[in-house]
């Protein structure tokens, strides 16, 4: 039904995303913090795109999901850097669809995703920078990783699986 | 003889009528001098076990609810007044908008709330956002049918507060948990824990008087101004329904 990668992600994007971010199942959080969902989809189409391809759906991913939050930082830039990286990757490494790899991959995008936004944040709140090591930032960055980290396995999987046999 | 005699009239005073008469004349000047103090006394003593009875207590009670709603009313329409003459916020309990919340974010990096209700119902941005315990946060963005409500817990948002014992500003500022920092302008704040917290009076933004929270700790020596941290009274996490105060719009 759905013919190409393209296809994949636009419909993950615009039904599948949307749904997470906003219904947001208690049986998908740790500690009332969700997946990353961005960096789920992300980085199965990264690393079987180009670079061009996989920026251009890190721009779109990011300004989707942005709107879905309040309008301060952004996730666009980090998204942007880590399709890139990703799409390099592809270029200089075959194996990347075993399990774990996928998962550690994801874990890694997820923790720079969120050092992004917390340096954002703490650029354009100058009152987080009196102490910038907030127990908050680090309770939602562990928090995030380790949910992306265990759903990202099957989910990222199964896309990349999914575009590959596309 | 003479002993006789005084035997005689001792035991005619004794045995006349003289003393009826004359303590008689007692109780009835008594009576009249306290004004009945004692079968007023007594009387009510004889009533005490039975009034005020349960049904007199409710009468009293719906008496006593009455009155102070009476006075309610007259010092928030004198409020009202006085805060129009200062050119103040007014908080219109008259205006409110119910809404559900549909959707909650108030752990991850952004800290909101999404609402069933929207700008066809008449919410605009910046309204504030009040739930079960007091200001939760204001609306931050709007779309025909649903509102985003920024929670006070959220990193980097802002807002002015006060102390009410104290009569001290600060800015209150969420960092993420569920315990904002009040952030004082005054070197010295006189914060106690257990102090109150809420909106300031003197606010052009909010309505005045909203409760906030209670201060949980106090840092006097923080530099370069002292702060509290401020235990919320209504917890964003807890909240299913929420009341939205029509009067301070940015339009």
């Amino acid at each position: 039904m759905l013919k190409n990668n393209k296809n994949i992600l636009i419909f993950l994007i615009l039904i599948c995303l949307q749904f997470c971010i906003i219904t947001a199942p208690d049986w998908l959080k740790i500690n009332g913090i969700t997946p990353c969902w961005p960096v789920i989809l992300l980085l199965p189409f990264s690393l079987r795109n180009s670079r061009l391809k996989s920026s251009i759906a890190a721009v779109w991913l990011g300004v989707f999901i942005d709107s879905f939050t309040i309008d301060d930082v952004s996730y666009v830039p980090s998204l942007l850097l880590l399709s890139v990286v990703w799409s390099t990757y592809r270029l200089h490494n075959k194996k990347i669809e075993l399990f774990l790899n996928i998962g550690l991959m994801a874990i890694l995008g997820t923790a720079f995703v969120g050092f992004s936004i917390w340096i954002q944040k703490i650029f354009f709140y100058s009152v987080l920078r009196n102490n910038w090591f907030h127990s908050w930032s680090i309770f939602v960055l562990i928090s995030e990783v380790i949910i992306t980290g265990l759903v990202a396995p099957f989910f990222s999987s199964w896309l990349l699986l999914t575009y590959k046999k596309n | 003889m003479i002993k006789s005699r005084k035997q005689i009239a001792f035991n005619l005073l004794l045995r006349g009528r003289f003393w009826v008469i004359f303590l008689s004349g007692a109780l009835l000047f008594g009576i009249r001098w306290s004004k009945g103090a004692g079968y007023l006394d007594l009387y009510s003593v004889l009533l005490k076990p039975i009034l005020p009875g349960t049904a007199q207590r409710e009468w009293i009670k719906e008496g006593d609810n009455v009155e102070r709603s009476i006075r309610l009313k007259l010092l928030e329409e004198d409020n009202t007044r006085l805060r129009r003459a200062l050119s103040l916020k007014d908080f219109n309990t008259g205006q409110r908008i119910s809404a559900a919340v549909i959707s909650r974010s108030s752990r991850n990096w952004w800290q909101q709330l999404e609402i069933n209700k929207g700008s066809k119902d008449g919410v605009l941005k910046g309204l504030t956002v009040i739930g079960p315990g007091g200001l939760i946060g204001l609306i931050d963005s709007v779309t025909p049918l649903t509102a985003r409500v920024r929670l006070l817990t959220d990193p980097g948002h802002q807002v002015g507060a006060w102390i009410d014992r104290t009569q001290h500003h600060g800015i209150l500022t969420g960092m993420g948990t569920n315990r904002p920092k009040l952030i004082f302008l005054n070197k010295n704040s006189l914060a106690r824990i257990g102090d109150a917290v809420t909106t300031s009076p003197a606010s052009t933004l909010l309505p005045p008087n909203l409760t906030i929270g209670v201060v949980k700790s106090v840092n006097e020596k923080a530099l370069p101004s002292p702060y509290a941290i401020v235990q919320l009274t209504a917890s964003p996490e807890a909240i299913d329904w929420v009341q939205i105060l029509k009067n301070n719009a940015q339009k």
